[in-house]
């Protein structure tokens, strides 16, 4: 389940008014979500949470679900 | 006793000494796909995957018997480089997989990177190395005689793409060594790419193994359309234009330099996409689906989007296995970061294709090209918005006119022998244009300028037009689709020029 927090993080990223972000939602699927986009999608979840993740925990990370489940092992 | 004495006759006529020679490898006489060496063995080879068609043990034995085969005949015995690197990469991805501890696995991940990168770079660029040592301290080391292995720099990748995959665990190693020799001898793609990733290649070996009716009408055009653009356009326009030009730039026009420069462009696409093609169709044939590695490149409309339509195989690889852990790495940096990271990823592309200052002032042009046009990109954006240029078929047409001559520049780099040929090609080019001898030149070289056209033509064909002909032959019978491609073959050897041209991306 994407927490409303995570969701709200990468529209504001993205810059978009709406779109449903699922647990297997992945990065192509949503509109302007680029290689170039990703570091500031991630730069920003980093911040809000106030986390920071390793190079290769955010390589590992295949959709949202995944990287709600990586925000949630940081936060514990 | 009338048969008897007529096979002692017909065995007077064989040479034996030359049947013999054919089996073994000789550098002189490799077995590319076009040679009728290879089709006839080939077809021998599809005779005995017919018979074992319900035996699926004996067909991926008699792929891998037959693959090794091919290769030993190509690069005689750096088969057994290949054995090592195979062995070592199937161990180290089950050891990964299996370490208990994070430090161990990446400790293993480490050691087989540099056993992989360390064979590379040795075969690859030690005599480079040296002589800049010896450029540089004027010292006086002498040269390793070390010959490239072929395919070495596609197979090493093939490699890594196994063992990175299972440590940041996107996919289990496979338990079977004869699947994983499998992967890294299929000939296919053995010399040249595509290079195929294990973790989509291993599964369709535990599938079906069978070409379908649609894969063989896909095969038999892939097939005759790789022949045509390698053998027919590529072989000819190279050997009776474009080698001659860049042989002695300074003897000819800077307009016959441009003509040459656009002639090698459309020569290097068809060469290329022409072997992979032919890649991809006999891979088909023997119910595999490889990697598609080229889309309409000169389409591209941004020098970022070219790498996504050309040789897609090797900048996909760089890009998830080398580009993006820079990236997440400098992302404190943010866009600059990210430029950094595409301009170290580019310029290893250009190294990555020899140990040649052509090639690393080729992949610096491409790094620099897209780390200004990332850096750019929002200021450009707003100015064609601002002037109503955003969306418009004419900045389409612009952006692709620029970029074509982007990478044609670069491409006159990446041809020539030396930095100093280059600089000739540009000085003809921009001294010595000489406009007129245009028209003499079409006048001398009327069969090398059709099929230069007829080149960028086949290149721009769109995909639905590529798929339209494609569902003709496989709905016709298949003793039309046999006809077709007899006939492809006997043009291309009547058309074969003199001898026969090996595809360019062999020596990368």
């Amino acid at each position: 389940m994407v927490s409303e927090r995570l969701q709200k993080i990468i529209l504001n990223e993205l810059k978009l008014d709406s779109f449903d972000l699922h647990d297997e939602t992945t990065a192509n699927q949503v509109p302007g979500w680029d290689s170039f986009n990703h570091i500031n999608v991630i730069l920003a979840v980093e911040k809000d949470y106030n986390i920071r993740f390793k190079g290769l925990e955010i390589l590992k990370v295949k959709n949202i679900g995944e990287l709600q489940k990586l925000v949630d092992s940081k936060l514990q | 006793m009338l048969s008897f004495i007529s096979f002692n006759h017909i065995l007077q006529y064989i040479d034996f000494n030359k049947v013999q020679q054919l089996f073994v490898y000789d550098p002189t006489d490799q077995l590319f796909f076009s040679t009728s060496f290879f089709l006839f063995f080939f077809f021998a080879l599809l005779i005995f995957y017919r018979i074992f068609s319900k035996k699926k043990n004996l067909k991926i034995y008699t792929i891998i018997f037959f693959s090794l085969f091919f290769y030993y005949k190509n690069s005689g015995y750096f088969f057994l480089l290949l054995f090592a690197s195979t062995f070592i990469n199937f161990y180290f991805g089950s050891w990964i997989f299996k370490a208990k501890t994070h430090w161990l696995k990446k400790l293993l991940f480490i050691s087989v990177i540099i056993i992989d990168l360390g064979l590379l770079v040795y075969f690859k660029y030690t005599n480079f190395f040296i002589q800049i040592i010896n450029g540089v301290a004027s010292g006086n080391i002498q040269l390793l005689n070390i010959i490239l292995p072929i395919g070495i720099s596609f197979y090493t990748f093939k490699a890594m793409s196994y063992v990175i995959e299972i440590f940041i665990e996107t996919m289990e190693p496979t338990n079977s060594l004869r699947d994983f020799v499998l992967y890294m001898y299929f000939f296919p793609n053995i010399l040249a790419g595509p290079i195929d990733r294990a973790v989509a290649f291993l599964p369709q070996i535990a599938g079906e193994m069978t070409a379908s009716k649609d894969d063989i009408g896909r095969a038999v055009f892939l097939i005759m359309s790789g022949l045509f653009k390698k053998a027919v356009i590529a072989d000819y326009i190279g050997l009776n234009f474009v080698d001659r030009v860049f042989q002695v730039p300074l003897r000819f026009t800077g307009v016959e330099n441009l003509l040459a420069s656009y002639a090698y462009t459309v020569q290097i696409y068809c060469n290329f996409s022409g072997y992979t093609d032919m890649a991809l169709g006999i891979a088909a044939l023997l119910g595999f689906k490889l990697m598609d590695n080229f889309n309409i490149p000169f389409l591209a409309t941004s020098v970022a989007d070219y790498w996504r339509r050309w040789h897609i195989s090797l900048s996909t690889w760089l890009l998830d296995y080398l580009f993006k852990p820079l990236q997440m790495s400098f992302r404190r940096m943010r866009i600059y970061g990210s430029a950094l990271a595409i301009f170290i990823t580019f310029l290893l592309v250009g190294f990555w294709h020899g140990a040649n200052w052509t090639y690393l002032v080729f992949g610096l042009f491409h790094s620099t090209y897209l780390a200004v046009s990332l850096l750019t990109q929002k200021f450009r954006k707003a100015f064609y918005d601002k002037v109503h240029l955003t969306g418009t078929k004419f900045l389409k047409a612009f952006q692709i006119f620029i970029t074509f001559h982007l990478l044609l520049i670069t491409a006159i780099i990446f041809r020539s022998d030396s930095l100093r040929t280059a600089r000739d090609v540009f000085h003809q080019i921009f001294r010595y244009f000489h406009g007129v001898v245009f028209f003499q030149w079409v006048a001398g070289y009327t069969q090398v300028f059709v099929l230069i056209m007829l080149g960028y033509i086949l290149h721009f064909i769109p995909k639905s037009v590529d798929n339209k002909i494609k569902n003709i032959i496989t709905a016709s019978p298949v003793y039309v689709q046999a006809f077709l491609l007899a006939l492809m073959i006997l043009v291309v050897v009547q058309v074969e020029s003199a001898q026969l041209q090996p595809v360019i991306y062999f020596n990368f």
